[in-house]
């Protein structure tokens, strides 16, 4: 009788399944495979038009340009540079939602230096923000760092190729070759951060002091004056080395971590060796 | 000195009649194996996370602000922080390992009939409480992988018709993952499941207490023949006292498992906390190749194989039901299972398909 039962209850719970297949359209489809939180950047209206066949194929191609930058890996989405709604196909455009669209190559500095504040100034009072005050025509944020598909900077921007486009390259081989030693230590810094998250230390005192001494690293590249660099490298070389220690120190306490839980571990098995041998006497 | 303390003791306990009655008069078949020792590593293991837990909840915020902040500071800032945490962390999986491994076992040796039924089904109350602590506990640090983990585990009962929605809501306290979802885990894991866990370990072991513990099926000392028409506990050919012989086993097992968990902490410390578990919760943004835990693996695969969601909820459901009752299903005397080709096929097909699905929704 209880098999009976049993077997029913299985056939009615399969049948109501069967009965209630394609329920939920959506949930079958979507939700252990979408990725929940970048499911706002698909939804952005700017990009809805950017990727429809609509639009000319040089327009089209920026969504995939933005995709593959530092911006886009740090949530830095079409409307937070060129304004306008993003959630809102109608108004996207609209500057009563503070569009502001591609800006004039003489406008370039103003529009990335809303974030970029210190770099901003310094470059103003650069050689190369001079000449592009003075002609309108100078070289600004773009001509080295490209629109959309900007990369995370690292020195090796500094290279003949980009800078022979304007200039020779002397110069600038002599500032790279300032800058060089720092930035090796902000990328040893870098790796040293990553390999501490995984091994399940989060250190984020480390990685703040980084980003702010790094930012303003950053800014000395743009006064293009080797004297100044020369100058305020010591400075920041001081600040990485404390960030440098203190990782030091927590690699430190890791290989201490390490040989403490061998000794526990060590322990527990002196531990056992010694009820495995008292439980054998009792038996012999 | 120490006789005259042991003395004293026992004046007023009674403490060697106690050990004499209840432990060396508690007897053990002779030919028990290493599996029977499970169980009581299960409890170490319980133990151990319930100490390190009350150490971890002197620091631990349960607030989506501070949670992510407050376990990094036990982590790095708080002497031996680390230490307590990883041993809650490794132990807690190993935990889970353990009750299956408990519960396979006492399976393939048929440990289960007649008149064990109630000591499998709270054993497999157990499991599902184990598992209940997991989800519960694996959210608390309000780190990436817990928050997305936990997105995903929460979902699985939208599936269900008319009452997904309101389980899965009930669950998190709203549509997501959010504050309200951590303070819901957060007392479940320190304030139902452990009194629940409790209540249900201390039954169990009451049961094996009163019944005796069962032998192997192909053990000489076998000697239960009667029939189960009254209660009486299990008597044995050949046994030995519990007090000490197999205590010791059992504690020589309890010492393999913390040379298992120092092991792990010491030379794989980052097993069960990928990089995404250092990462503060963020529910913006979607880490790429999240999962859930292990353990969660092969029921979330074949949901991800079943093209109609509701009707692999319905067979996982149906599967926790007939594992809970089966010893009442599967009701007939042979304990042997060699000699019951059919239930060793499908068992070992069903443990293949789980460990083969556990795969996949790992590598998928």
């Amino acid at each position: 009788m209880k098999k009976i039962f049993f077997f029913l209850f299985i056939i009615i719970f399969a049948v109501s399944s069967f009965v209630a297949a394609g329920y939920r359209e959506l949930f079958e489809k979507e939700f252990l495979s979408k990725p929940w939180g970048s499911e706002i950047k698909i939804e952005s209206a700017c990009l809805e038009c950017h990727t429809s066949d609509a639009m000319n194929i040089e327009l089209q191609q920026i969504p995939q340009d933005w995709k593959a930058s530092w911006h886009y890996q740090n949530d830095v989405s079409c409307h937070d540079c060129h304004g306008g709604d993003s959630e809102d196909a109608t108004m996207a455009m609209s500057h009563k939602r503070s569009f502001t669209g591609k800006p004039d190559h003489k406008d370039v500095p103003e529009f990335c230096g809303k974030c970029h504040i210190g770099i901003l100034k310094t470059y103003v009072e650069s050689g190369h923000g001079k000449s592009h005050i003075v002609t309108g025509e100078g070289p600004t944020c773009v001509t080295c760092h490209g629109s959309h598909n900007i990369q995370k900077v690292n020195i090796d921007i500094i290279n003949s190729q980009r800078c022979s486009q304007c200039h020779s390259y002397e110069r600038a081989k002599i500032i790279k070759q300032a800058l060089f030693l720092t930035d090796k230590k902000i990328v040893a810094i870098e790796n040293d951060i990553k390999v501490l998250k995984t091994k399940g230390v989060y250190p984020e005192q480390e990685e703040k002091s980084l980003f702010d001494t790094q930012a303003k690293f950053r800014t000395l590249f743009h006064t293009i004056d080797v004297s100044v660099i020369r100058d305020k490298t010591d400075f920041f070389t001081k600040k990485l080395n404390v960030i440098q220690d203190n990782l030091k120190a927590t690699f430190g306490e890791l290989s201490f971590r390490k040989k403490y839980s061998t000794l526990v571990m060590l322990l527990f098995a002196c531990s056992w060796i010694i009820i495995f041998l008292i439980t054998r006497s009792r038996k012999d | 000195m120490w006789q005259k303390i042991r003395d004293g003791v026992n004046i007023r306990t009674g403490l060697s009649e106690l050990i004499d009655n209840k432990l060396k008069g508690y007897r053990v078949p002779s030919d028990t194996n290493i599996f029977y020792t499970i169980g009581i590593v299960t409890m170490a293991a319980y133990i151990v996370l319930a100490i390190t837990g009350y150490f971890l909840l002197m620091y631990y915020v349960p607030h989506s602000e501070h949670a992510f902040g407050s376990v990094q500071k036990i982590m790095t800032v708080i002497p031996f922080g680390w230490f307590v945490r990883m041993i809650h962390i490794v132990v807690a999986n190993l935990m889970v390992a353990l009750v299956f491994i408990h519960l396979v076992s006492i399976f393939f040796m048929g440990n289960y009939k007649k008149p064990r039924e109630l000591t499998w089904l709270i054993g497999g109350l157990v499991l599902l409480t184990t598992l209940a602590f997991c989800l519960s506990g694996y959210l608390l640090p309000w780190n990436q992988r817990s928050y997305w983990a936990t997105t995903i585990v929460t979902n699985i009962p939208t599936a269900f018709p008319v009452l997904g929605d309101f389980i899965a809501n009930t669950l998190r306290g709203g549509e997501t993952i959010s504050e309200i979802t951590l303070t819901r885990f957060f007392s479940l894991h320190v304030g139902f499941l452990p009194p629940v866990f409790l209540i249900l370990v201390g039954l169990h072991m009451f049961l094996v207490w009163r019944i005796g513990l069962s032998v192997p099926p192909l053990s000489s000392s076998a000697k239960e023949e009667k029939p189960w028409t009254g209660y009486r506990p299990v008597s044995y050919s050949k046994s030995y006292p519990f007090y000490p012989n197999f205590l010791l086993k059992e504690v020589s097992m309890v010492m393999i498992f913390f040379v298992v968990t120092f092991f792990l902490i010491t030379f794989m410390p980052m097993l069960f906390l990928p990089e995404a578990a250092n990462m503060p919760a963020d529910p913006l943004k979607t880490p790429p190749h999240i999962k859930p835990e292990w353990y969660f693996l092969a029921p979330y695969q074949m949901l991800k194989m079943i093209p109609n969601k509701f009707f692999g909820i319905s067979i996982q459901l149906i599967a926790i039901v007939i594992f809970l009752f089966w010893p009442f299903i599967d009701s007939g005397e042979e304990r042997n299972i060699l000699k019951r080709p059919l239930i060793l096929g499908v068992s070992l097909i069903l443990l293949a398909a789980w460990f083969v699905l556990t795969v996949m929704g790992r590598y998928s």
